[in-house]
């Protein structure tokens, strides 16, 4: 499972961790998740994610972190190649709408999640966003059909020709 | 490219199946044969275990082809017949070189239109490696091969651009009309908006609209491929799924019905699905032409018993508890311009395919209507032409290439020799056909099981060993139909894969309607070849 598809959440106070963590459950068995307190801390575990050949398909992150913030990893994140086409999301309660703007031009902020957030609306961005993911970076979508949004993946099997007849 | 185990035995396997022939020598096989064989068992150890792509592997088939078995090839370039007359040293008494004598005392007289005669011969000695030999019959001024075990005896090499031509055959053609086609309709959501239109008549009951659901999936995929069709109607269910209880064993039947429909309605027509390709290629090149619609009335009728089947079995296996299922089928045609060309197009040539035998018009001529009208006014440009499966193309390309050579060396003919056919009666050999399409194709692509079993048919009408009750055409109908009723495994056909990747069935729901559904069909199959096919042929 090398090359699986990881989930990063980035969130320093540990009550909140657990509860996202919890939420996420259900997706662990097809994308396995990674959690990280601050942006140092997240760089160090995407190093060992993609060192192992693994990928990174989404990144939950808290704005507020110790030390440099979440928007600014985010955009650092952007720069880099392994990190570039992972889906970013921001899960927080405090950015100052300047800081969002700016997560959204330079970070390619793909969607903003308010604290407290609710389980489904969690989970519905997070399979739109991962849906996303596979459909602009996978060959094969069959593994992800049970988990993701299969109307999508089946339509753009049909539309594509990634699976034939054989 | 990294392959696992089972894949790098493949791979192990081929490449001793290709070497194999090349270092024994089997009695009564060409030249040209073994090295047909050593391609055949390669080809097969790679379709089998897919140590590569099972196109890359049909490409692989004709490049061996034009390089070992063509007369332009390294092999055959420059290969000429060693011959010469024969010259009397006393009466009834010739000598040749000794290489011109088989084990079996026969020579090979070659006669003035290029056939081989064998003549049994008396040797009188041997001396300095010429043999005296002794027949009366012979005459001195026939021509003589001089060496018996010349790569040229008994195999006259194709010219290349017959295996390359496998490529352009009619047949592939027709195939690329089918593909312009529903590409065109994919853009133009022809399909999705056809399936809500031909939903409508079956109400709200859930079991009306299962079989509307099995109908409206045959009809699409006989037209387009099986697999697009099972991937639009994953959308198409996906809503209608999330309406119904979670408990309810409907679901499993829902989501069964697609893949199966999708498979069996790829049986209706030539273009359905590729082994029909396979099927129909190798019996054009035998002189057996048929036509779009003989292939329609001979297949349609197993398509809609083994339709119904599989609807009455899915909801004896899955009886559904709801009562009414209300469904969305609001949906718009695409009223612009280019649609309505598309819409005239397709009207057009599915009529004109399926009334073939009315006007007389060759369907694979009519397969360039659609994709020359739908690039002449733009409907479909450059990204629609490149985005068609190509790789199905140049698969059932390889496979029609592999039955020349198999059919052209004597390599079929021998193989099917070895068996002794006059112990089966028709009724058996017909049985034993299908049930191995039928388990072949679960394991592997259906395309390989036709393009596998389609050359010993054919040899064993050429070679008559079968005897007189054998046909050519039921037979091949038996194993192209049964390569399509391969429903018990994800991995049998990407329609199942679809399917059950929703990971709304489990493998063994599919496994348990698959074989019932597989055993029916196969009986069905034996049944029309006896009582239905006969009197139309």
């Amino acid at each position: 499972m090398s090359s699986s598809i990881h989930i990063l959440i980035v969130e320093d106070e540990p009550d909140v961790l657990d509860a996202l963590v919890r939420d996420m459950e259900v997706f662990e068995e097809t994308f396995p998740l990674e959690v990280a307190a601050t942006a140092g801390e997240a760089r160090s575990v995407i190093k060992q994610i993609t060192g192992e050949g693994g990928k990174i398909g989404l990144i939950l992150c808290d704005h507020l972190l110790p030390g440099e913030n979440g928007v600014d990893l985010l955009i650092s994140l952007q720069d880099q190649a392994q990190t570039r086409n992972a889906r970013k999301v921001l899960v927080t309660g405090h950015a100052k709408l300047e800081d969002t703007v700016k997560a959204v031009n330079e970070a390619d902020l793909n969607h903003y999640i308010g604290k407290p957030w609710k389980k489904e609306e969690l989970h519905h961005v997070v399979i739109q966003q991962l849906t996303d993911y596979v459909l602009e970076n996978e060959k094969s979508f069959l593994p992800f059909m049970h988990i993701l949004d299969s109307s999508r993946l089946a339509d753009a099997m049909r539309k594509g020709s990634s699976v034939t007849d054989s | 490219m990294k392959l696992n185990r089972l894949q790098t035995a493949g791979l192990i396997l081929g490449i001793i199946g290709f070497v194999i022939p090349l270092l024994f020598s089997f009695t009564g096989l060409s030249f040209a044969g073994h090295l047909a064989l050593g391609i055949f068992l390669m080809a097969a150890a790679f379709w089998m275990f897919e140590p590569i792509p099972i196109y890359s592997t049909s490409i692989l088939i004709i490049l061996l082809e034009v390089l070992l078995l063509s007369g332009q090839g390294p092999v055959f370039m420059d290969a000429e017949l060693p011959v010469q007359t024969l010259q009397p040293k006393e009466t009834n008494i010739y000598t040749l070189p000794t290489e011109a004598v088989t084990e079996d005392s026969q020579i090979l007289e070659v006669d003035p239109d290029g056939k081989l005669i064998l003549h049994k011969v008396e040797i009188r000695q041997i001396v300095d490696g010429r043999a005296d030999i002794k027949l009366p019959d012979l005459q001195g001024d026939m021509q003589i091969i001089t060496d018996a075990s010349h790569r040229l005896v008994g195999y006259g090499p194709n010219n290349y651009a017959d295996y390359l031509a496998t490529l352009a055959s009619p047949i592939i053609i027709l195939f690329l009309g089918g593909f312009v086609l529903a590409e065109t309709s994919v853009k133009y959501n022809l399909d999705r908006n056809l399936t809500r239109l031909l939903l409508r008549p079956f109400g709200a009951q859930p079991k009306y609209i299962l079989l509307g659901l099995m109908l409206v999936t045959a009809v699409l995929s006989a037209f387009m491929s099986n697999t697009a069709t099972t991937a639009m109607m994953m959308t198409v269910i996906l809503p209608i799924i999330s309406r119904i209880e979670r408990d309810d064993p409907l679901r499993f039947g829902v989501v069964l019905s697609i893949p199966f429909a999708a498979n069996i309605g790829g049986i209706a027509t030539p273009i359905g699905t590729p082994p029909n390709a396979v099927v129909i290629g190798a019996l054009t090149r035998q002189g057996t032409e048929v036509a779009f619609s003989e292939w329609m009335i001979l297949a349609t009728p197993v398509v809609i018993i083994m339709l119904l089947v599989a609807w009455v079995l899915l909801l004896a296996l899955f009886p559904t508890k709801t009562q009414k299922l209300e469904l969305n089928l609001s949906g718009f045609f695409d009223k612009s311009l280019k649609a309505g060309i598309l819409y005239i197009v397709f009207g057009f040539t599915v009529v004109a395919w399926i009334t073939e035998s009315l006007h007389g018009i060759n369907s694979n001529m009519i397969a360039l209507v659609p994709i020359v009208v739908l690039t002449f006014f733009s409907v479909i440009d450059k990204d629609e032409i490149r985005n068609l499966p190509w790789e199905v193309l140049w698969l059932v390309a390889g496979g029609l290439a592999l039955g020349i050579a198999l059919n052209n060396t004597g390599l079929a003919q021998w193989m099917v020799e070895g068996i002794e056919w006059g112990s089966f009666n028709r009724f058996w050999l017909l049985i034993i056909f299908g049930a191995v399409a039928v388990i072949m194709s679960n394991f592997l692509s259906n395309t390989v099981t036709a393009t596998l079993l389609i050359p010993l048919a054919i040899s064993l009408e050429t070679s008559g060993i079968a005897g007189a009750g054998f046909d050519l055409l039921i037979t091949s109908l038996v194993i192209g139909i049964c390569a399509s009723l391969a429903m018990v495994l994800p991995i049998s056909t990407p329609p199942n894969a679809i399917a059950l990747s929703s990971g709304m069935v489990e493998t063994k729901h599919m496994a348990k309607a698959g074989v019932i559904i597989g055993a029916i069909g196969l009986v069905m199959v034996i049944a029309y070849a006896f009582f239905y096919w006969p009197f139309l042929t």
